[in-house]
């Protein structure tokens, strides 16, 4: 890539990073439900998600909504308790068990209902297999994944397509829960997300400063999106979002420098350099973490996702602070590049992996029903993710990646089923189309 | 909820699972497969092959198409929503299909414009972008690419909607035929002139953006008129036996389209590049 390169080479790479994987594995969960749903025999499951009412196609209307409702009310408390529970354990400083606990969890979901869709792919498919080839196949896969998804080492492809394949295979379980709880499921947690990453008292706003003060990882599973390579080389490390979202307020403002002061925790071994040609400023672009976790479980609560990786810019203000930061930042930056092929290397955005799992549960519970809502619904979900990220890149904390992309793709299901369809239908099927 | 009756007489079933008596040979099954595959890459094999070419490399362009292809849908909403008052319509009649029609090709076309503000507005942005991160501004190549990138979500967005999400059955056994065109398969009927309509709308928006922004009259009344020739062109269909005339005629205006796009991209190149004098 020449250095004169235009500017539309890089722009835009963070929220692709992120938005590939989600839409890889929006696609291939409504494949999986294509190929092996079938309405004449669909079983309800029971699980904590319809603990309390057992929905039936010859309930009531009435009997069917107050039925989900109650479903879920007690799965968001179920849920809300696991997380008030884990954010104890995380002050106590029992991160220890934390992550075991979440190596088992990720063990019980490859081995158990991973097996299960597999069993029932090759089922469907007749696919000439046997046991004991299945079994040693199995047994790898779950093996390596489980070693992959919470610890730093091995290609961070692998450990990216194992969190992918984590959010398929628990979205593929939950679309098998009945219609009009799925539904009013989506709504509760989506408004338990708000709550939770938000509000004061939120357990995940408590976990997410526990961890951003004790400076560490939060012991969850977090799905991670690295920036290439191209960037450093580029000479532009760091979020570009960040200093282009800055601009735009930078040029609201009406000020005529493009220099964005902001209140920023200084933490030396994150920093990463970034000079300007002319060295008229340093810009340090600082990333925090975002927090998002956990995995379903079903007997166990699950945690609600969160999205983060802010980028803090901080301009330094005077030639002698310069001098002083100069210093810092050489020494740091030292560290930086030493420390560049380790896992601490340059930081991208996260999305909790409860995000893929619901988003591509709407997007399940949508291909149920046709194609056109599947792709209404992906637009929305995309787009709800697109707003959430250029908050983020305003707003600098973490925030809750479930409202917005559940509440458009809801409203974009409706829509499309009761509006779009038979409109379109009728013009198409009439060969007259625009 | 297994049946149900859309348009003229036409039952598409509502379960997705396909009916296989016989689960024991893959064959059977991958026939079946191969032709709903067959038709969507008649109707997206181009865009699919131009967003691999052209558009994957750059992330920009990706989200220009996914906002593009959002606004369409968000416009077909907003139509449908006009006219759901009266729905269903006698398929088949043609005032009231010329009507709808012609509302929703005025209500498209008004909004580019729209959409072209908005380009703009972006255009200063990323300028500013670049400017403070000392690279160079947006080359007129890069112009072009989002303008083809928004075209292409509303092809895209044309090809989904009214064609692929009535393909669901074309991926199992059997096949459909509307009465007033019986020589071919309705998918194929629609695959086909879905990729008109894709090649129309994806060379539109080029041609319309470099009309704005030149303050061509010619090119920015050229798009909104080929719109709604070519979409009232899909009306000949409803004829018994049309679709033999309309689909051709259709496919010319889209060559059109493509010839003018051409002529007016290569005569923006030379004049650049000899305005440059030295190599582009």
């Amino acid at each position: 890539m020449e250095p004169g390169g235009s500017i539309l080479e890089s722009i835009g790479q963070e929220i692709i990073g992120v938005m590939s994987p989600v839409s890889i594995c929006m696609f291939l969960v409504v494949l999986l439900v294509y190929s092996l749903y079938n309405p004449a025999t669909a079983t309800t499951i029971r699980t904590a998600a319809n603990l309390v009412y057992m929905e039936s196609p010859t309930d009531s209307t009435s009997q069917k909504l107050e039925g989900s409702l109650l479903n879920a009310v007690v799965f968001v408390i179920l849920i809300a308790l696991v997380t008030f529970l884990l954010v104890l354990l995380y002050y106590y400083n029992c991160t220890k068990f934390l992550v075991y606990y979440t190596r088992f969890a990720a063990f019980a979901v490859f081995s158990s209902m991973g097996g299960s869709v597999l069993l029932s792919l090759i089922q469907h498919f007749n696919f000439p297999v046997d046991v004991v080839t299945f079994c040693v196949l199995h047994f790898n896969f779950t093996i390596v994944g489980t070693l992959c998804v919470l610890s730093s080492g091995g290609p961070i492809v692998l450990k990216q397509s194992y969190m992918v394949a984590l959010g398929i295979i628990v979205a593929a379980w939950f679309t098998k829960l009945p219609e009009w709880t799925t539904w009013v499921l989506l709504v509760a947690l989506a408004i338990y997300d708000l709550v939770a990453v938000l509000a004061p008292g939120g357990p995940l706003k408590m976990l997410v400063e526990l961890a951003s003060s004790r400076d560490e990882e939060l012991p969850a599973l977090i799905y991670e999106a690295r920036p290439t390579a191209d960037m450093g080389r580029s000479g532009i490390r760091g979020s570009s979002l960040g200093l282009l979202v800055g601009g735009v307020m930078g040029d609201n403002s009406g000020s005529n420098s493009f220099e964005i002061e902001l209140q920023a925790v200084l933490r030396n071994e994150d920093n990463n350099g970034n000079e300007n040609g002319d060295g008229e400023s340093i810009i340090n672009v600082l990333e925090n973490e975002s927090s998002e976790i956990e995995v379903v479980e079903d007997d166990v609560g699950e945690s609600s996702p969160l999205i983060g990786g802010t980028s803090l810019v901080e301009r330094l203000p005077s030639p002698s602070e310069r001098r002083n930061n100069d210093n810092a930042n050489g020494s740091s930056r030292e560290n930086e590049s030493q420390r560049e092929d380790g896992a601490e290397g340059l930081r991208g955005l996260k999305l909790g992996l409860g995000d893929f799992i619901f988003y591509s549960v709407l997007v399940g519970r949508a291909a149920m029903y046709d194609l056109m809502t599947v792709y209404a619904c992906y637009l929305a979900i995309i787009s709800g993710l697109g707003c959430t990220l250029i908050l983020l890149a305003v707003c600098r904390h973490a925030l809750p990646a479930l409202p917005i992309s559940i509440a458009l793709g809801i409203l974009f299901y409706f829509l499309t089923r009761l509006l779009m369809e038979p409109f379109v239908v009728g013009t198409s099927t009439s060969l007259a189309m625009f | 909820m297994e049946n149900s009756v859309k348009g003229d007489g036409l039952m598409v079933p509502k379960n997705l699972q396909p009916f296989k008596p016989f689960s024991r040979s893959n064959t059977r099954s991958t026939a079946f497969e191969s032709t709903g595959i067959g038709y969507t890459l008649l109707a997206l094999g181009p865009s699919l092959s131009l967003f691999i070419a052209v558009i994957a490399k750059k992330p920009f362009l990706i989200l220009t198409l996914l906002s593009s292809t959002l606004v369409w849908l968000i416009s077909l909403i907003v139509l449908s929503g006009l006219w759901r008052a009266f729905l269903p319509f006698k398929t088949g009649s043609l005032w009231p299909c010329t009507l709808i029609i012609l509302t929703s090709v005025a209500f498209q076309e008004a909004l580019r414009p729209l959409f072209w503000k908005i380009y703009k507005r972006l255009e200063d942005i990323l300028d500013a972008f670049a400017d403070r991160v000392s690279k160079p501004r947006l080359f007129i190549t890069d112009k072009m690419q989002i303008a083809l990138a928004g075209g292409m979500g509303h092809g895209v967005a044309h090809a989904v909607f009214f064609c692929l999400s009535l393909l669901t059955p074309a991926f199992g056994p059997g096949t459909y035929y509307v009465e007033k065109c019986s020589q071919m398969s309705f998918f194929l009927v629609s695959a086909v002139i879905a990729l008109a309509f894709v090649t129309i709308h994806t060379l539109s928006m080029v041609i319309a953006f470099n009309g704005y922004a030149e303050g061509n009259k010619v090119d920015q009344y050229f798009v909104p008129a080929v719109h709604l020739i070519a979409a009232m062109l899909t009306l000949v269909n409803l004829a018994q036996g049309g679709c033999i005339i309309g689909i051709p005629l259709l496919y010319i205006m889209a060559l059109l389209t493509m010839g003018h796009c051409g002529k007016m991209v290569w005569r923006r190149l030379t004049e650049i590049r000899s305005r440059q004098g030295s190599s582009f």
